[in-house]
């Protein structure tokens, strides 16, 4: 291309600068979010790895209920064993300063050298030194919760003892990356559960253990069978009690992690994609419009002996140099972004290696999708207006061109006072204009609605969760069988207003060659504690829940495929049974299913239960949660209100993410309005002129403006609203994992917000284009056809 | 000579221009009657579309008066010129300048409702002035529908929705074949005899002249001369 040519490029950019910038800022948000949230998915996913190698996650792990220490030497000896480390792991109980009591769990570890297998990362202080008396490492969720530093000192309750323990140290685990105590804690706790970590031969002393482990874990060396690993390390242990065998995978912070990356990768995949979509269509709409508009100039380059393919450079050059300025911007932004929400994300999560990471094979895949769009939007008009006579180019208005068809069936229906006749007509005649708009409009009110969308959905979440399900003020879960005998005895304490007895049985739910593990509910069928929201054609909770009756959640059905009156096989440690579906419910944690109590009672073979649930009175219920710790085999006592903290700031994981859609939409919607508002008075600015020329005053003409874009705005409502609802209802289906289902919820009030907030933007958009024509030279502009 | 009803008095116009400044008008004495069909004369660069400009209210004067009918236009803030253009002053542009999405008639009762801001009976009024330029059978039809002649003639009803005093014209035959040219030049001949509309017509074509009762010629932003037909020619007459 020569050089005067790339000169006009500059020049064409420079005189519509704000449109060529609004462009830009289209493309580089486009490009941003794809580069920030998909970055970010990656760079979370590779800084748990990264964790996991440095501080060598174990394989397997292993819970026996005492052997010799002798013991891991010989697996050490094992083939295929890459490491192994035996320690004692005991749960106990923790008073904090206000006297609540919660729960800890004590893990003996070597104080030579740092454990070969789930090693720790030391944030503060120092690792366990031989010779510490009564020293701890704390694990950072908890210590970070209640602001607690080396130097301090704790009173956990060991062998039923208090004991002042000082902080030598805190420290993370690859084991508790997400502070699970158990698969049945749906949620991380670090204000619950406390993880100690002390000198293994204090554990050993303490409880009676002398050289004794009871715990193993196992670093499987790469390339070697790990599953013979497993059954040979087995045969080893069995003679002291295997009680439980844990994979990685199965590994309860590892895969409440996967759960999450994988509820992440979705939306970090799914919802960038439809910004990137929208931005692209718009920059389409944009270009293609501005390049027609310049049919009269490509007609002049014709004229003066400029070839099509010359033509078509130019044009594609202005779009690659506006993409240019908008994918580096794209990627500027985007590439920070990504690292700040991984350290966000992996801070809010406590995850303490990150590692971020260049992704330039996103920066190239954007950039190019990008450019496919803006070479369509360019080259489109350019090519057309280049194959046409240069005679007939050059006298083409793009105001008039683009007047087409028949007065609009409206006006022929409704006889419309004069003053609004010209709007409408703008609206109904200029079609090619008004569609693009409209599509502009459209796509504003589906990003803004679905900014909503995510923070009511939320809302719903954490209010419905805690008052139309749970209802209950406490619950209490038992590791041991416990019988009616212990149901009395908390029904006379003062403060219990109410007590129900329940089961929560680990199972797994299969059918259609599908199987999902879930928490298998125990409940009475007309339980008040947790009352079930059936959805469909179903019957009445009691009888849903009566027999060989299960309800199932909406996720789980849809997971094995099955419906009302279907039959699915329950697998629990009492045995194998089939029960059919009675219902579906609808509730906001996935892995989830319900029976009556009777049954479960009826299938163990014994009128027994394992947890309780309890309406209390709120002065009491740090004293009932003490008395109920002191009960024989209590695993885990929850408060409503604490449980209700937990989400919250759970939740408050995807407010940041929720944000940059919202900043996203909002900006994306001003400057996608801002755009087409300003081509749309540009190509009608001789007719405006022509207006002011003949008396009408500026007032009279913003007046007309406005009034065109309050039309478009009726016109686009519904199906602006529509779409938003669809992309929301997608979207939000992205949400859902194994842990958390995400039902749609729009508020009415947030449909009115969008709706009136959309109309706001398009009228403030339109008013740089309002200042223009009002301060157009009258003389100039009236002569002005292009 | 009737008494001049618009005064141009020591008139200058400069336009910025990057770094330099162009003198469109060196100060311009000019005084036309009421009722008077006045042709500005000039090649491109004269002047005369300015000086037609700054009578007409679009532009403002870089130093001198523009009076009219007693008044100063040029010390007018621009809601008082909106109002002189849309009470006064009747426009006729070369390249028509209709509302595209508006037909033949709406685009007069587009002028009509500024007027007076009542929108009763305004398609009717709008119909009788496209009758009194000859298209009245034409009025439903969209700009594009129409032809170059048809579009200028609809323009002109346009500003006689005002019945203005004043009708000024640039070039409103330049776009128009020429028979098609002398129909309009017509139209405006008997708005000026039979309705007394001072006509101010600007034009680069000599042979419209012989029409007016006064020739103004411009050159390089000064009056070079002023001609009077004392019988001004009929439009049939008219070559070019």
């Amino acid at each position: 291309m020569n050089k005067i040519l790339f000169k006009k490029t500059l020049r064409d950019m420079k005189i519509s600068w704000a449109q060529s910038l609004a462009l830009a800022v289209i493309i580089a948000l486009g490009i941003a979010g794809l580069v920030s949230m998909a970055g970010a998915y990656r760079d979370l996913s590779s800084s748990y790895n990264y964790a996991y190698d440095t501080l060598h996650f174990a394989d397997v792990d292993f819970s026996l209920q005492a052997a010799p220490s002798g013991i891991v030497e010989k697996i050490a000896h094992l083939d295929g064993v890459s490491a192994v480390t035996g320690r004692i792991i005991m749960d106990t109980g923790f008073d904090l300063p206000s006297g609540e009591p919660i729960r800890a769990r004590c893990i003996g570890l070597p104080t030579q050298h740092q454990p070969a297998v789930d090693s720790l990362y030391i944030r503060e202080g120092r690792y366990l030194q031989p010779g510490d008396k009564n020293a701890v490492l704390l694990e950072s969720h908890f210590a970070q919760y209640y602001h607690l530093h080396p130097g301090d000192t704790i009173t956990p309750i060991v062998n039923g003892k208090r004991t002042t323990m000082k902080v030598v140290g805190i420290a993370s685990s690859p084991e508790y990356l997400v502070v699970s105590r158990s698969k049945q804690d749906v949620l991380p706790s670090p204000r619950t559960f406390v993880v100690l970590f002390v000198p293994l031969s204090q554990v050993q002393k303490t409880f009676s253990l002398a050289d004794k482990v009871n715990d193993i874990i196992i670093i499987v060396k790469p390339g070697a069978d790990r599953k013979a690993v497993i059954v040979s390390a087995q045969k080893l242990l069995e003679p002291y009690g295997v009680t439980a065998t844990t994979r990685r995978e199965h590994q309860p912070s590892n895969e409440a992690l996967g759960l999450d990356l994988a509820g992440f990768k979705e939306t970090a995949y799914l919802i960038p994609a439809f910004m990137f979509f929208v931005a692209a269509i718009a920059v389409y709409i944009m270009l293609s419009r501005t390049v027609h508009a310049q049919q009269p100039q490509i007609g002049l380059m014709k004229a003066l002996g400029y070839s099509d393919s010359a033509v078509m450079l130019h044009y594609l050059t202005f779009a690659l140099a506006i993409g240019v300025v908008g994918t580096v911007l794209g990627i500027a932004m985007g590439q920070p972004l990504a690292s700040a929400i991984t350290k966000v994300y992996a801070g809010t999560l406590g995850i303490p290696l990150v590692k971020t990471n260049l992704y330039v094979d996103l920066w190239a895949k954007g950039t190019l999708l990008m450019f496919v769009f803006l070479i369509g939007g360019g080259l489109g008009p350019a090519r057309s207006s280049a194959k046409m006579p240069p005679a007939t180019a050059m006298r083409f208005d793009p105001s008039a061109a683009l007047v087409k068809g028949r007065t609009s069936i409206v006006e022929k229906l409704i006889p419309l006072p004069f003053w609004f006749r010209l709007p409408v007509r703008d609206v109904f005649r200029v079609r090619r204009r008004s569609l693009s708009t409209a599509l502009g409009i459209i796509f504003s009110i589906t990003l803004v609605l679905l900014g909503m969308a995510f923070l009511d959905s939320m809302n719903t979440l954490l209010h419905s969760e805690f008052t139309d399900i749970e209802r209950w003020d406490m619950s209490a879960l038992f590791s041991i069988p416990t019988n009616d005998a212990v149901l009395q005895q908390v029904r006379s304490w003062d403060g219990v207003k109410q007590a129900e007895p329940h089961m929560e049985i680990p199972s797994t739910l299969k059918a259609n060659n599908k199987s999902q593990n879930v928490i298998l509910y125990a409940m009475k069928p007309n339980t008040a504690m947790h009352p079930l929201h059936l959805v469909g054609k179903t019957n009445a909770q009691s009888v849903a829940l009566s027999g060989r009756k299960i309800v199932l959640t909406n996720y789980m059905a849809q997971k094995i495929g099955v419906k009302e009156g279907d039959i699915v096989q329950v697998t629990t440690p009492f045995g194998v049974w089939n029960f059919q579906v009675g219902g579906l419910a609808k509730e906001y944690i996935s892995a989830v299913a319900y029976i009556s109590l009777d049954e479960a009672q009826k299938l163990a073979g014994a009128p027994i239960f394992n947890a309780l649930y309890l309406k209390v009175d709120p002065n009491q219920q740090v004293m009932i949660k003490r008395k109920l710790y002191h009960l024989p085999g209590t695993a885990n006592v929850q408060i409503k209100e604490g449980m209700q903290k937990d989400w919250d700031q759970f939740m408050g994981l995807y407010d940041a993410f929720v944000g940059i859609i919202f900043l996203f939409a909002v900006v994306l919607a001003f400057t996608l309005l801002f755009n087409t508002m300003t081509v749309s008075v540009l190509e009608r600015q001789r007719e405006y002129a022509t207006m002011r020329a003949i008396g009408a005053s500026g007032g009279r003409i913003s007046w007309l403006m406005a009034m065109e874009s309050v039309i478009l705005w009726m016109l686009t409502l519904v199906p602006g609203l529509l779409l938003g609802w669809l992309v929301s209802y997608y979207a939000m289906s992205t949400f859902n994992s194994d842990l958390f289902v995400f039902y749609l919820t729009i508020k009415p009030m947030s449909y009115v917000l969008t709706s009136v907030g959309i109309l706001v933007v398009m009228l403030l958009s339109a008013l740089p284009a309002i200042r223009h024509v009002n301060r157009l030279n009258l003389a100039e502009a009236i002569k002005i056809i292009t | 000579m009737n008494e001049a009803v618009i005064r141009l008095e020591k008139v200058t116009k400069d336009y910025p221009m990057g770094e330099m400044i162009v003198h469109a008008l060196r100060g311009i004495d000019l005084k036309i009657a009421a009722g008077e069909f006045i042709v500005l004369l000039g090649p491109s660069g004269s002047g005369k579309t300015t000086t037609l400009n700054l009578i007409g209210g679009l532009d403002n004067i870089t130093s001198g008066q523009v009076i009219v009918q007693g008044e100063d236009i040029a010390q007018y803030k621009d809601k008082a010129l909106t109002r002189y253009r849309r009470e006064k002053v009747g426009f006729v542009f070369q390249f028509f300048n209709l509302i595209p999405t508006l037909t033949a008639r709406e685009n007069v009762a587009f002028a009509l409702a500024l007027l007076d801001g009542k929108t009763r009976d305004l398609e009717k009024r709008a119909q009788e002035l496209l009758e009194m330029v000859g298209i009245g059978d034409r009025a439903d039809h969209f700009p594009s529908q129409l032809s170059g002649g048809e579009q200028q003639r609809v323009a002109i009803a346009r500003s006689l929705a005002n019945r203005p005093p004043f009708m000024l014209c640039d070039e409103p035959t330049g776009n128009l074949d020429v028979e098609t040219g002398r129909s309009v030049l017509q139209v405006m001949r008997d708005l000026n005899r039979k309705e007394g509309t001072t006509v101010i017509l600007v034009t680069h074509n000599t042979a419209i002249a012989p029409m007016a009762d006064r020739v103004v010629r411009l050159h390089s932003g000064t009056i070079k001369e002023i001609g009077i037909n004392s019988e001004p020619a009929p439009v049939s007459a008219l070559e070019w």
